[in-house]
């Protein structure tokens, strides 16, 4: 389903370059749910970023789906990321002009469906948001901002959701509930689940662990 | 893509992103129309106006009778048409008492425009006449009342036919049209001519033909006429009918113009900075719709398809309120126009739309177009910049379509030229000098206070992006002041020349010896005079002994012509010399001054010998120096001027002019018959038209400014948003770690007002610049520098802009700084 051969990302720096992924290299089978976990700066957002088509390596290559992110303009990219991938964000990243309800709609949109405001709706009931679909984000506390997250992710049906530090601006609790709600939904979607995060109790939750430390996988 | 662009437009409305987007974009069209029609309104207004001066829209003037057969061909397209003949008589009361006079025959009709009055007893109460006088009746001047010694009822003969004085006559519209004929006017019917008998073939009479109707009409009327005109016959324009208001007029007309083009810059830059700020404010949103899949293309179509619509839009709405604007200033000064505005037509609304959709194209779009690149990658990492590589190629773009805007709008490259050289000026001097003060700033901001070094070291820390800011603040405030100066000195000029006090009679024919008893009369009448003028009429016949043409022939430069001379020791008031040097005071030399025109139409220049005919004794003088003269002056002025000793030998008679207040004008009546050899020429009534003129073009002039201040005012407030976003997260970080609401706002004030202090200090140096261009080549007026506008410049950048800025932050102080940190 996913994956990664000699993934390397380099930045020029004052003037030299700085090396921020060192040859990655893994394999991350369909349905299989994978936590990358490390310390700050090792790499784990670079590589989610590379992992979903959202960057360009400098050297190695990708492959999601059997298709080589490599191998297609940014354009292309970005239209195998409305059919194929989800994403759950550390600060959310809803719309703010939108409402709830608007911002589970935009991937159905651009995925060009029928009848997106019924599958939207369904998706924020199956996040117990069904009373609050007309609020707007900055009307939502980060839980359910969060949560509005999520409906909007499975909405579209992705094969592959990448989800970035997902409770990294919650409190523990409500922390505790999005991760449930995270696998419950995933489990009944049969996602493959790739998930950065610094929390090992939410890494015990997800069945491989991937520790990043430098630039490199330390572990598998 | 089914995310359609009006949703998409109602989510951003709703989201508050379009607000000031829109709102640059509405005023912009609003401002432009608005002016556009006004002014458009304004000068047909005025042109309708200035016809009251020819007393018709078009006249045919001619030295020789006219074909009957361009007034039928003119009733046959629907104008309406008057005559009027004028030339010099003799007029006679009785057998002993008789007076020059100058005749003006007028027909049923006349005047086609304007108005026509008379007094029912000389120097009496005015009212406006519905026709002129009658078949067999006169109306004389005031002044031939006691030089006649007739009253209304009375006799009076012209060439062979008597005819009774009807009434006094005192204004015709075209009176400023005869100004250089001496002679007291009387007024007959065009039909009575061939009972004086006066007028034979050669008679020195002028034949005029007046037309008024449509314009439409009118132009191809006047089409039809050109090719026909013979020798000798002219058609008359404003202009020509009465230089000083034609003058003010097209000066008028450049400085609306000007008004409109900065309008048009001003707008341009308020809808790049609002567009830019909706950009910025943008990416995340791209960032995040790219992240769950939109491609390039779509977000361009997006964003494109809803710039579209938000142009349509607001171009609709702009007109609106350009319609309302204009309008809304009509309203209110109806009663300061005397005349009714005339139509606006569709023009300035095209002007609107076609600034909208340029405002549009070159400066919405670019910044909307590099969203399109935006890396979705943003999602992960907020602090990726955004794409600025081809700003460069949007700020040429923006201004070659300022170029063609103003251009469009004004039909005048010099102007044009010369506004952006000002531009040019502040945005490349401005930049680097914006940039050196502000660093400078920061070197004495380190031994500041905890408020200073806060606001010295933000402006240092953002230094490129506040020198941009610095530019477009001193552009919108040096297009203001530009408009203040053109406007301070235009008005000033023209008040300059016709001050309330000006001379507005004319006394002429004074014999040496009435001389010492009319300068005694006036004084104990307590009338303030010119000084008297000597005034020798003399003829000029050759230059460095090569004779001049002897021809009547006007169009010929270089003939011989008959004009008055003076003497003088001193340079009078209002001349300046352009070449040479005045004589010495008491001076023995044959020298001459010779007026500038005058000079060049005979190719004379300093140092050239000229011989002059006076009565019949030869005079030869070398010319010692060239003049220029104010001849809307109201002055006595000369084309030429020898030293007192040299015309001493030959016989003269004096003239003079005085202020007469219209409540003393029954002194004209016990001087004149006191005085019978001397005439006075009434100016007084064709100055309180040219007043009543310019009064009125100093209005609208006064109108336009309020609403480019206002354009202006939205440049500053676009400008100060656009930076406003960094400034309320660095404030609102400052505010949760414990600063103090004094601490953070007048750190802002005081950033703020920093800014707006560059921004004035250079708008000042611009706008003396553009001034000095925009006087010298394009108004053609007299350039001084204005040092007021220095202080002026300087603190009103620096209190506009940090209350502005101030005003905009306001909410870091007044809301939580969480709510403010996510609303970001």
């Amino acid at each position: 389903m996913i994956k990664c051969d000699n993934l390397q990302k380099r930045v020029p720096m004052a003037g030299a370059e700085l090396e921020i992924l060192k040859g990655i290299t893994l394999e991350i089978k369909s349905g299989e749910s994978v936590a990358i976990i490390g310390a700050s700066g090792s790499g784990k957002s670079t590589l989610l970023g590379l992992l979903a088509g959202l960057d360009v390596a400098s050297a190695g290559m990708v492959t999601l789906n059997g298709t080589e992110l490599g191998a297609l303009d940014e354009d292309g990219r970005a239209r195998f990321r409305a059919r194929h991938v989800g994403f759950v964000f550390q600060s959310f990243q809803l719309l703010p002009a939108l409402t709830a309800l608007e911002n589970v709609m935009l991937p159905l949109e651009l995925q060009g469906h029928s009848n997106v405001a019924e599958q939207a709706e369904h998706y924020l009931r199956r996040v117990e948001l069904g009373a609050r679909m007309k609020h707007y984000p900055l009307q939502l506390s980060g839980g359910e901002q969060q949560r509005v997250a999520l409906a909007r992710a499975f909405a579209a049906r992705p094969a592959i959701l990448f989800a970035d530090e997902p409770t990294g601006n919650l409190d523990t609790r409500t922390g505790e509930r999005i991760i449930d709600l995270l696998f419950e939904l995933n489990r009944e979607e049969g996602t493959t689940l790739v998930l950065v995060t610094h929390d090992q109790a939410l890494a015990d939750r997800c069945q491989r662990r991937l520790r990043m430390d430098a630039g490199a996988l330390v572990t598998e | 893509m089914s995310i359609t662009a009006t949703r998409m437009l109602a989510r951003d409305w709703r989201g508050g992103e379009l607000g000031v987007l829109v709102m640059a974009l509405v005023l912009a069209v609003g401002v432009v129309s608005g002016i556009s029609a006004f002014t458009t309104r304004l000068q047909n207004a005025l042109v309708q106006e200035s016809h009251r001066f020819l007393a018709a829209d078009t006249v045919v003037s001619s030295g020789s009778a006219l074909p009957q057969e361009s007034l039928q061909e003119a009733q046959q397209r629907g104008l309406r048409h008057a005559l009027t003949l004028s030339f010099p008589s003799m007029v006679y009361a009785g057998e002993d008492t008789m007076s020059l006079a100058s005749i003006k025959a007028v027909s049923d009709g006349y005047p086609l425009r304007g108005e026509l009055t008379y007094s029912p007893a000389p120097f009496g109460a005015v009212f406006a006449a519905r026709a002129g006088p009658g078949r067999g009746e006169v109306w004389l001047e005031s002044r031939l009342f006691p030089l006649l010694q007739v009253a209304v009822g009375d006799k009076i003969t012209i060439g062979e036919a008597d005819f009774i004085v009807a009434a006094a006559a005192r204004t015709e519209p075209d009176l400023a049209a005869s100004f250089s004929n001496y002679a007291a006017r009387v007024l007959m019917h065009y039909d009575d001519i061939p009972t004086t008998g006066i007028v034979q073939p050669g008679s020195r009479v002028e034949y005029r033909q007046l037309y008024a109707g449509p314009p439409q009409a009118l132009e191809s009327f006047t089409r039809w006429l050109k090719p026909r005109l013979q020798d000798g016959q002219t058609i008359v324009n404003v202009d020509e009918g009465q230089p000083g208001i034609g003058s003010a007029l097209s000066r008028a007309e450049s400085f609306l113009l000007l008004a409109g083009s900065l309008a048009v810059v001003l707008a341009g830059v308020a809808v790049a900075l609002a567009a830019r700020r909706f950009s910025e404010r943008h990416h995340d949103y791209v960032a995040i719709i790219k992240s769950l899949g939109a491609t390039s293309g779509a977000v361009n179509r997006l964003y494109g398809s809803s710039l579209l619509l938000l142009g349509c839009a607001a171009t609709v709405l702009g007109c609106l309120l350009g319609w309302a604007l204009q309008a809304a200033f009509f309203a209110l000064f109806a009663e300061r126009l005397p005349v009714q505005p005339g139509a606006s037509g569709i023009r300035p609304y095209m002007i609107g739309a076609a600034t909208s959709l340029t405002c549009l194209l070159c400066f919405a779009w670019p910044p909307l177009r590099r969203l399109g690149q935006a890396s979705p990658l943003r999602v992960l990492r907020r602090d990726l910049p955004l794409e600025q590589r081809r700003a460069i190629g949007d700020y040429v773009l923006g201004l070659a379509a300022v170029t063609l805007l103003m251009w469009w709008y004004s039909r005048d490259w010099k102007l044009t030229l010369a506004v952006l050289a000002g531009l040019a000026v502040t945005a490349a001097m401005g930049f680097v000098l914006a940039l050196t003060l502000l660093r400078g700033g920061r070197l004495v901001g380190m031994s500041a206070g905890s408020i200073w070094r806060l606001a010295l070291a933000g402006l240092q820390r953002r230094g490129v992006a506040n020198a941009l800011q610095v530019v477009i603040f001193a552009m919108a405030i040096m297009m203001l002041l530009i408009l203040m100066l053109v406007r301070t000195s235009l008005i000033d000029e023209w008040q300059a020349q016709l001050p309330v006090d000006a001379p507005n009679h004319f006394m002429i024919n004074i014999a040496p010896e009435d001389l010492q008893a009319i300068e005694q009369v006036l004084r104990s009448e307590q009338i303030p005079t010119e000084a008297f003028y000597p005034m020798i009429r003399g003829r000029i016949m050759s230059v460095n002994v090569e004779a001049l043409s002897g021809t009547d022939d006007v169009q010929e430069e270089r003939r011989q012509r008959e004009t008055n001379f003076t003497w003088s020791d001193a340079l009078p008031t209002d001349n300046r010399l352009v070449a040479g040097q005045w004589w010495a005071p008491g001076t023995d030399e044959a020298l001459v001054s010779l007026e500038e025109d005058f000079a060049d139409r005979l190719g004379i220049v300093v140092g050239d010998t000229v011989e002059f005919l006076v009565g019949s004794q030869p005079l030869q003088a070398r010319v010692a120096s060239i003049r220029q003269l104010q001849w809307q002056s109201m002055r006595p002025n000369f084309f030429l001027i020898f030293p007192p000793r040299l015309l001493a030998p030959y016989p003269a008679t004096f003239m003079t002019s005085f202020h007469l207040a219209a409540s003393n004008k029954e002194f004209l009546n016990h001087f004149i018959r006191r005085f019978p050899t001397v005439t006075v020429i009434e100016m007084d009534i064709v100055m309180e038209q040219i007043r009543s003129i310019i009064n009125q073009v100093t209005a609208a002039i006064n109108l336009v400014l309020v609403v480019i201040l206002a354009a202006g005012g939205l440049v500053l407030v676009a400008g100060v948003q656009a930076s406003v976003d960094a400034r309320m997260h660095e404030s609102a970080i400052l505010r949760a770690l414990g600063a103090p609401r004094r601490l953070i706002l007048g750190g802002l004030l005081i950033e703020f007002a920093a800014l707006g202090l560059c921004a004035g200090l250079l708008a000042t140096v611009a706008a003396e610049l553009s001034v000095y261009i925009l006087q010298t080549r394009v108004m053609d007026m007299h350039y001084a520098p204005t040092p007021w506008i220095w202080p002026l410049g300087m603190l009103s950048g620096a209190f506009l802009i940090g209350g502005l800025g101030v005003f905009c932050c306001r909410k870091v102080v007044s809301t939580s700084p969480l709510s403010v940190l996510r609303e970001l």
